[in-house]
């Protein structure tokens, strides 16, 4: 046993990280589960078209980053409306396997027409976190650009690594320049903060949206009882179509956040992550909005802390570093055998 | 009064997309004593009981039903001094009840009711039959190994339809099962030396006995949720199968070292040795299929249908859930592991590469085209994905790629028909391709109603 703590605060900032972004992919689940209690298997496969979006706004279009995000969500939001009211709205909600049947072939659709567009290689992406931007103080809690360059080598290795400026080496980090705070002997990376920062705004943007607009208020009645909304007026199918769009979007948002760290876009980029999403929403309650945040945050904890920095660092065993995936699995698997509701979700009573 | 004049015996409400009486008969079926008991009751018992003791002749275990039988009947014989005045006409709803059951038990309604085939069926048979014959006269080797491959393929299939069609419990995690069969067998044959027939039979025992650690949380886990653990089991398989390289050969994957030879009177040709397979081949899903038929019309298939269609009441019949669900799933996953066995017959070589998590979905995707809840379905299922496959093929020509861009398009096809025509049989044919054969049922209507437990996540 070799309790390395000095190093968990690095383990427990990339969790964070990357539990981020498993509760933004997380959330796109559950907004759509909430409403209608479907899973759109389709999720993981819509959010890499949003990125592909993205990349081909930004990438090949050069457009400024963030312009190319928003609109790549405007147009996940629009897909997901369109999906909904094509291809799931004629289906009686109660009934799931048809949707699950479309969600699959949705699923098949997507991941080959991407395939076939953009085929299966890694296509790099500009990262809208990668160094800090020029109005930032250089402060002494900066790092030097030297050992700067240290990190981005050292990273090249980590599972969300950095793998542009690893690969290409010391000069390409000088380009990049300072991308890290030190806090409490860990490198607080900008891509950290920036993904956490992104997730809040977006999390903030979504309560105003639920809790004051009307748009909002109908989709909490949809959500909360179908029927008794319909009879009081609320156009429950468009509602439907809202939560939809705001899903996609969501999806969008993670999908964006995690290419840079992946290296890039490629069809099969949302795979291990709707895993961890799903995870996620499990644990939290597959019905619950504040669950999955925290369901997708305590995966990405667990992921990094229990399997990356007390299976390989503290016991030493390398091969704990594949189990990142089963431990997804098995807690999906744990959480639905033990507390369906997850955390957070409402229990359902069966009657018979 | 004839049998057919009795109301529905187990009326849902709120479902007009059920066949009348088909949920009961598979209920009945497992108290044919008990109903026979009621059953020769003279008909002026029918004002009889309050509901209480109407439902409670139903046996909570069917093993030992004997006394509570005799106790019911006597009873029933018993009642009609103590009717009330103002009673007949719900103490006759509930006699009815009892005698729609026991109706239900009769020798000429057990199960599903006899299904008349169309004229597609026999079109179909005869296309089929020929197929089988002329195939191997009129290929080469190579094709002939690619033909077989499609048949042993029904297998895989016809085990996904037995989770999904006929246990109730969707699978999107089938490709798992074939992996484990053949990464088994080729284990078996090569490692430990064994005897080709024991290694098949071995992968798919092996592959029957991951089907029942996994059958094991299907026990809780229903519906949608199963569907998402069992995806989650399909999607994580391949990065772990990378990592267990004495069994699935890692990365690069295992060849297989032994071959299995024809008997020198077979011929010694490539081709003879090809035909030779194909025949064992044929012969174990024909036998498989056969097997398949006579467990879904027997005991056990029967308790497989009631517990999809309504786990409670088969519960209350006396099925074992637990024994139930488990074993369907591990039957499923053994006819999966016995197409990955026969597979590495074929092509003696196999690799995690073989079974990413879309192979899955394209499993699950076959049954549901061809129709779940019929054997027939699953082979008309794997005809029309190779259908598909050969014009994606042609089309995959002409288009003019490279060969690797060629290849990859052609996978990519696959992917991409079966995605549509998800979608698209969801819509017009929801209970699969093998309606278009059924003349009694309405195949266009009819829905999903039948396929299990989205009816208890509906409240």
């Amino acid at each position: 046993m070799n309790w390395n703590w000095e190093i968990l605060p690095d383990f427990i900032f990339n969790g964070l990280r990357d539990g981020a972004v498993y509760a933004a992919a997380a959330l796109a689940l559950v907004l759509i589960f909430k409403a209608t209690t479907l899973i759109n298997f389709a999720t993981g496969e819509l959010a890499m078209l949003g990125a592909f979006f993205v990349y081909v706004l930004n990438v090949e279009q050069g457009l400024w980053l963030w312009l190319s995000i928003a609109i790549a969500m405007l147009i996940s939001a629009a897909i997901g409306a369109a999906v909904e009211r094509t291809l799931v709205r004629p289906f009686d909600p109660a009934d799931h396997l048809p949707v699950v049947l479309i969600t699959l072939g949705l699923f098949l659709i997507i991941n080959a027409v991407a395939g076939d567009v953009w085929n299966y290689q890694v296509r790099r992406v500009n990262d809208p976190f990668g160094h800090f931007p020029s109005w930032v103080p250089n402060g002494s809690e900066l790092k030097t650009s030297s050992e700067g360059n240290i990190a981005c080598l050292e990273n090249a290795d980590g599972d969300l690594a950095e793998v542009a400026a690893g690969t290409a080496g010391a000069e390409m980090c000088e380009m990049v320049g300072r991308t890290f705070f030190e806090v409490i002997g860990a490198r607080l990376h900008y891509r950290t903060i920036g993904i956490w920062i992104a997730l809040a705004l977006a999390l903030i943007a979504l309560a105003l949206i639920l809790g004051k607009t009307k748009a909002g208020l109908a989709f909490r009645a949809v959500s909360s009882n179908t029927e008794s909304a319909r009879l009081v007026g609320v156009n429950t199918g468009r509602t439907l179509g809202f939560g939809w769009a705001l899903a996609s979007v969501f999806g969008t948002l993670s999908a964006a956040l995690v290419a840079p760290a992946l290296g890039g876009v490629n069809p099969n980029m949302m795979l291990t992550i709707l895993i961890y999403a799903l995870a996620g929403a499990a644990l939290g309650g597959l019905d619950s909005l504040g669950g999955a945040v925290i369901g997708g945050l305590v995966v990405g904890l667990i992921k990094s802390v229990l399997v990356s920095w007390f299976g390989v660092v503290v016991l030493g065993q390398a091969y704990f570093s594949i189990l990142q995936l089963a431990m997804a699995f098995l807690l999906i698997l744990i959480v639905l055998l033990f507390r369906p509701a997850g955390l957070f979700g409402t229990r359902r009573i069966e009657r018979v | 009064m004839s049998d057919d004049n009795w109301p529905s015996p187990m009326p849902r409400p709120g479902d007009d997309d059920e066949t009348p009486g088909a949920d009961a008969s598979v209920f009945a079926a497992f108290a044919p004593p008990h109903d026979a008991a009621i059953a020769a009751l003279p008909d002026d018992t029918t004002a009889a009981e309050s509901p209480e003791e109407a439902t409670a002749t139903a046996p909570p275990e069917d093993d030992d039903f004997g006394p509570e039988l005799a106790e019911a009947a006597l009873s029933v014989r018993s009642a009609p001094q103590g009717v009330p005045a103002g009673g007949p006409q719900t103490a006759s709803g509930v006699g009815n009840r009892v005698r729609g059951l026991a109706s239900a038990g009769g020798a000429d309604r057990v199960v599903s009711p006899r299904r008349r085939s169309g004229p597609l069926s026999w079109i179909g048979a005869v296309l089929l039959a020929v197929w089988l014959v002329a195939m191997p006269l009129a290929s080469s080797v190579t094709e002939l190994r690619q033909n077989t491959q499609i048949v042993v393929m029904v297998l895989a299939v016809l085990g996904v339809n037995i989770a999904t069609g006929y246990g109730g419990m969707i699978s999107l995690g089938h490709g798992v099962f074939v992996a484990v069969g053949a990464f088994g067998a080729a284990y078996a044959v090569d490692d430990l030396a064994l005897p080709w027939v024991v290694s098949i039979i071995a992968g798919a025992a092996f592959a029957g006995a991951i089907g029942a650690l996994v059958g094991l949380p299907a026990l809780r886990i229903k519906g949608i949720h199963l569907a998402l653990v069992t995806l989650g089991l399909a999607i994580v398989f391949q990065p772990l199968a990378k990592r267990v390289p004495t069994f699935s050969g890692g990365v690069s994957g295992r060849a297989v070292g032994a071959e299995l030879v024809p008997p020198s009177w077979f011929g010694t040709t490539r081709w003879a040795e090809g035909l030779y397979r194909y025949v064992i081949c044929l012969a174990v899903v024909g036998l498989a299929m056969w097997l398949t038929h006579n467990i879904i019309k027997s005991r056990p298939g029967r308790a497989m249908r009631a517990v999809r269609d309504n786990d409670t009441a088969a519960a209350v019949y006396g099925v074992n859930l637990v024994a139930s669900r488990v074993s369907t799933f591990a039957a499923s996953a053994t006819l999966a592991g016995l197409a990955g066995a026969l597979g590495i017959v074929l092509v003696p070589f196999t690799s995690q590469e073989s079974y990413p998590f879309q192979e899955s979905l394209v499993l699950y995707a076959t049954a549901v085209l061809g129709g779940l809840g019929s054997i027939w379905g699953s082979v008309l299922g794997v005809a029309i994905r190779e259908v598909f496959s050969a014009i994606g093929g042609f089309l995959g020509d002409v288009s003019g790629l490279g060969p690797l861009g060629e290849f990859l398009r052609l996978l990519d096809e696959e992917q991409f028909v079966f995605g549509v025509l998800l979608v698209a049989l969801t819509f017009v044919f929801p209970r699969g391709l093998i309606g278009m054969f059924n003349r009694s049922k309405p195949w266009l209507r009819y829905g999903w109603s039948r396929i299990a437990e989205s009816k208890s996540l509906q409240n």
